[in-house]
């Protein structure tokens, strides 16, 4: 069964594979995870550091599994777990992955909301706005055509490597903090850690990343090639936000400034931009958000006509296709709406759906690993030990800080 | 029983009354219209599978479980034989064809009729809403059905028959079907070609390796999207798909290859038989969009002397697959075109008659180096079923069947319709038209000017506080965005009515001289109706600011400034959008040219978009040189 996989690998090759795997990585780092890194390292200075270098590994082993199973099978994730598990698991899977990816929609609103309240245009303008013309550029399926502007804007994130530096922090602090595990017993704390898993590995990335194998129809020959796409990508997402909790850690938590909306936020990129660094923080913020916004929809609602066999697709009319459209437009209405209720704290929603996305995760995790570790599904390459080892745990950790969550906050700390 | 669903789990209890496990799956013989359910899979005790034959040891089913005839001790166990198929593990919720309906559907439920003491046999699947609901819990389908009658749209089933399925992964399991089964295979190449678009990639391959070569020859050339054929190409073995493009028409092979790239091409044509490369190589050596490129070489001719009875004769030896004969043309003894006959015209004739007695003369002919479009423009003129393609000697080189020509027409007139920003890009054909993306097509200008308008906004904000003026720009501004996507549309006009046949230099300077006339009227109506709207707003004569006296007549003075000002950029806007609408022209003249596709809408998106950027920037201007 191995055969093709002792071709020669070129650096055309190598390079060539590396491309969506680093786009992934890069619309990664959208409103949620900004906002959840920023206030980390507002809050807690280094004190997540160490959780980075992990939390790349447990994305790499995801994110290859995934990859994987998209090369062996040619199938989607939502399809494969039809199949594996029939209809109530495959419903139960699919709830859990539309509460995630509609949570992390609205804080895609949240994010473009914030960004544009930056420029001074109040919610009730901007989101019905940009709402609709999200609603119409992934109806008519035209995102394709504005996908790589936005890409680029929202790479003004990267400006935060350069940030890091200019904000001269103690480096070996740094460095101490990031090998060194530090565990505050706060709820806040720990449901950071949650949400900062849950924004890392987040559920949706899993099905984008099977999505984008099957499409292509790369076969089992292709897997080296996917492993050094994932494991790049993987390790630039995670290193872009341990920049930012750097620098976010070394600016805003000597100050003691609370990242309480997004202007806080856009102050740690004041050592780079000085008085543009609100201009620069509000365009990545809107662009990596708008980005996100556009696909999510369109990801959830394929997968879940994918896995209940109705027709699905941006080429597909109303009439044909009534349910893929109906999800997509239903989780816009309410994501746009929810936003625009007043009173609601724009910051404080991005954070809370990063938490949801991480509790979810070990949901959708389990049927990845029941799936990868099945013989009559994966045959030679099936998980091995380590892989195996390594998702249970991160199942196991993310169940059991979620329980410490809420039992800390049943507790009432 | 009559579900899948529900007989799964059910314990398997023999003649003793013991529980000796649950089941697991049913196997049916695959030979019938309706087949029988001819072995029992179960689970035994430590998980063990387990498979026996159903007509032998069972002996009654019901809601409570299956009983066997005799006591465990007494069980033979079986193997699933060749031509069973397992109704959980290949069916249930698997993606399979619906043959009648021609769709990829995924199987909800199995349904199952019990006839007799202990027969079973399979009905169907079930791929409808009412399968969905009874596999999450059968409860939820009660209700929703006593629902959907309350409401008055009963929930019916829809079952797919034995007969119309097929399994799409059973190359997999090498499972034999019957012979009763309509398969993929037995559907028009057409439809075929629509089921396997439906499907993800991987399973396009092995669905079309199913396929016989002749069969995927014909599917092949049905398939609307080129990226996909030359996918479909790369997927097959070198040698299949050469010998599937010798079987193809020499025309239809020749588009084909040209989609893929050089050395694949060059590695296929190789591979193939000496007349059916020389056939393709001949015709990809005339230019694209070309009568040569589309002409088959598949004709009749024969010497005007000829009889009718050798034509017929000469029919009759002809290959089954050799393109449809409409005509027989007659040559001299040089080989040039003299005549034509239609077949009606040959089979009343008289058998011993000579052909160039019957034939008709004045044959319409055209070169190989002529026009698609125009050569369709000729068939359907002259109403014939195909063209004849000749040299300068009238030589005949190929025809031109209708099949083609009506395809070359399709195209044309789509592109036509896409510019025109009818059919968008991605516009399926026969999709109808939704209110919403009416509106996104034809009043996207409103968002634009809405951004814009916040923009502008903001942009006073920041050069110093004015933002409470940009009520000006934004009330004028939707004059300068419609007027630039009437323009466009102009433009689109233009472009549809020219008549390309000619191929003198494209008439820039006329249309620049007529547009920019168009653009100076425009623009002055605009201007006058700038100063009829002030001449209503302040009657009692415009303020001047040279002659204001205090603050309050200064700032009354500053907006009706600010107002003309705004009539004046649009003005002006206008006029230049106008003006330089030929570039426009210039670029769809150009991506004609190359062959790309465009997309009216996009073209006009774009229009408006430079228009209202260019109005921002003059107004914003304006207003920051009034106030300072």
């Amino acid at each position: 069964m191995r055969r093709g996989t002792h071709e020669k690998l070129t650096a055309g090759m190598v390079l060539g594979a590396m491309g969506p795997g680093l786009l992934a990585a890069l619309s990664g780092n959208d409103a949620g995870g900004i906002a959840t890194y920023s206030s980390a390292g507002a809050s807690y200075g280094y004190g997540t550091l160490w959780m980075l270098p992990l939390m790349a590994v447990l994305l790499i082993v995801v994110q290859e599994t995934a990859a994987r199973c998209g090369c062996v099978t040619g199938k989607g994730f939502a399809s494969l777990i039809r199949e594996r598990f029939g209809v109530r698991k495959s419903a139960l899977a699919m709830a859990a992955l539309l509460i995630a990816n509609t949570a992390v929609t609205i804080s895609e609103f949240a994010g473009i909301a914030s960004g544009l309240a930056l420029f001074g245009v109040p919610a009730t303008v901007s989101v019905p706005l940009v709402g609709l013309a999200i609603w119409l550029l992934t109806m008519s399926g035209s995102f394709q055509r504005i996908e790589k502007v936005l890409l680029m804007v929202s790479c003004v994130f990267v400006t935060y490597i350069v940030a890091a530096f200019l904000a001269g922090p103690d480096w070996g602090a740094v460095a101490a903090a990031t090998v060194s595990p530090h565990v505050v017993p706060e709820p806040e704390y720990v449901s950071l850690l949650v949400a900062t898993i849950g924004t890392t590995i987040a559920p949706w990335m899993v099905f984008l990343a099977q999505n984008n194998v099957v499409d292509k129809n790369v076969d089992e020959s292709g897997i080296i090639l996917q492993r050094i796409d994932t494991a790049s990508g993987s390790i630039i997402a995670c290193a872009v936000a341990w920049f930012i909790v750097v620098t976010t850690g070394a600016v805003l938590y000597p100050a003691g400034v609370q990242v309480a909306d997004a202007a806080d936020a856009a102050l740690a990129l004041e050592p780079i931009a000085g008085q543009f660094s609100t201009v620069l923080f509000a365009s990545g913020l809107v662009a990596a958000s708008f980005l996100a916004a556009c696909v999510l929809p369109g990801v959830t609602s394929s997968a879940i006509c994918e896995a209940f066999g109705w027709e699905r697709g941006a080429d597909r009319s109303w009439e044909e296709a009534p349910v893929y459209r109906g999800i997509i437009t239903a989780i816009i209405l309410a994501s746009a709406l929810l936003v625009i209720m007043p009173g609601v704290n724009l910051f404080q929603i991005m954070m809370s759906a990063q938490v949801i996305n991480g509790v979810l995760l070990p949901v959708l995790l389990v049927f990845l690993l029941f799936i990868a570790q099945d013989k009559h599904i994966m045959g030679d390459y099936r998980n091995g030990r380590v892989w195996n080892v390594l998702t249970w745990a991160t199942i196991v950790i993310i169940t059991v800080l979620t329980i410490v969550m809420f039992v800390l906050q049943a507790l009432g700390y | 029983m009559n579900y899948l669903s529900e007989m799964l789990k059910l314990p398997v209890i023999d003649s003793a009354g013991e529980s000796i496990g649950i089941v697991n799956d049913l196997g049916i013989a695959t030979g019938e219209v309706f087949p029988h359910v001819t072995s029992l899979a179960f689970q035994g005790p430590g998980k063990t599978p387990f498979m026996i034959s159903w007509r032998k040891y069972v002996d009654r089913i019901d809601d409570t479980g299956v009983y066997l005839k005799v006591p465990a001790t007494d069980i033979r166990f079986s193997y699933l034989q060749p031509d069973e198929v397992l109704l959980a593990r290949d069916i249930m919720n698997k993606q399979i064809v619906d043959t009648q309906g021609m769709k990829v559907v995924r199987v909800n439920d199995i349904k199952l009729s019990a006839s007799g003491e202990n027969q079973l046999r399979l009905l169907g699947a079930e791929v409808g809403m009412r399968g969905l609901l009874r596999a999450l819990h059968p409860a939820l389908e009660h209700v929703a059905v006593k629902l959907a009658r309350i409401v008055g749209k009963p929930l019916s089933e829809e079952i797919i028959a034995w007969s119309y399925m097929d399994l799409l992964e059973r190359s997999t399991r090498t499972i034999k079907l019957s012979v009763s089964h309509k398969t993929l295979g037995e559907l028009h190449p057409a439809d075929i070609a629509d089921i396997i678009e439906q499907l993800d990639p991987r399973l396009r391959g092995q669905v079309f390796a199913q396929l016989d070569t002749a069969q995927a020859a014909e599917a092949i050339s049905e398939f609307d999207d080129d990226e996909l054929v030359a996918e479909m190409l790369e997927g097959l073995s070198d040698r299949d798909a050469s010998s599937m493009l010798a079987l193809m028409d020499p025309d239809d092979a020749a588009a084909l290859i040209e989609e893929l790239d050089y050395e694949k091409a060059e590695k296929l044509l190789r591979l193939m038989g000496v007349k059916e490369e020389r056939a393709i190589r001949t015709l990809l050596g005339y230019e694209e969009n070309t009568a040569g490129r589309i002409m088959t070489s598949e004709f009749v001719a024969l010497p005007a002397t000829a009889t009718v009875n050798d034509a017929i004769e000469g029919l009759k030896k002809l290959d089954e697959d050799f393109e449809s004969v409409y005509y027989v043309y007659t040559t001299d003894p040089a080989g040039s075109l003299t005549g034509v006959l239609s077949l009606r015209a040959l089979i009343v004739a008289d058998r011993d008659a000579r052909l160039n007695s019957l034939a008709y003369r004045d044959v319409v002919w055209v070169s190989p180096d002529e026009d698609q479009e125009d050569v369709a423009e000729e068939m359907s003129k002259y109403n014939l079923a195909a063209m004849p393609v000749c040299d300068e000697n009238r030589h005949i080189l190929g025809i031109v069947t209708v099949d083609d020509a009506m395809e070359v027409m399709n195209e044309e007139h789509q592109e036509d319709l896409q510019i025109a920003g009818v059919g968008g890009s991605e516009g399926s054909s026969g999709e109808s038209m939704h209110m919403f993306s009416w509106f996104a097509r034809r009043q996207y200008w409103l968002l634009i000017w809405a951004i814009a308008s916040g923009i502008i906004a903001a942009a006073l904000e920041m050069m110093g506080g004015f933002a409470d003026l940009f009520i000006y720009p934004m009330c004028v501004m939707p004059v300068a965005l419609l007027a630039s996507s009437r323009v466009v549309s102009f433009v689109r006009n233009y472009y549809l009515e020219y008549d390309e046949s000619d191929d003198e230099d494209k008439p820039y300077l006329a249309f620049f001289l007529q547009t920019a006339l168009l653009g100076a009227v425009m623009a002055l109506v605009i201007y006058l109706c700038g100063q009829l709207v002030l001449g209503a707003a302040y009657p009692d004569g415009i303020p001047v600011p040279a002659v204001a006296e205090g603050a309050r007549d200064m700032t009354s003075a500053l907006h009706a400034q600010l107002l003309s000002g705004c009539f004046g950029c649009a003005a002006a806007v206008t006029f230049a959008c106008c003006a330089l609408s030929v570039i426009y022209l210039k670029v769809l003249f150009w991506r004609d040219e190359h062959d790309l596709n465009t997309s009216g809408i996009a073209l006009s998106v774009s229009a408006v978009l430079v228009s209202c950027v260019l109005y921002s920037i003059a107004s914003v201007l304006l207003v920051f040189w009034f106030v300072a």
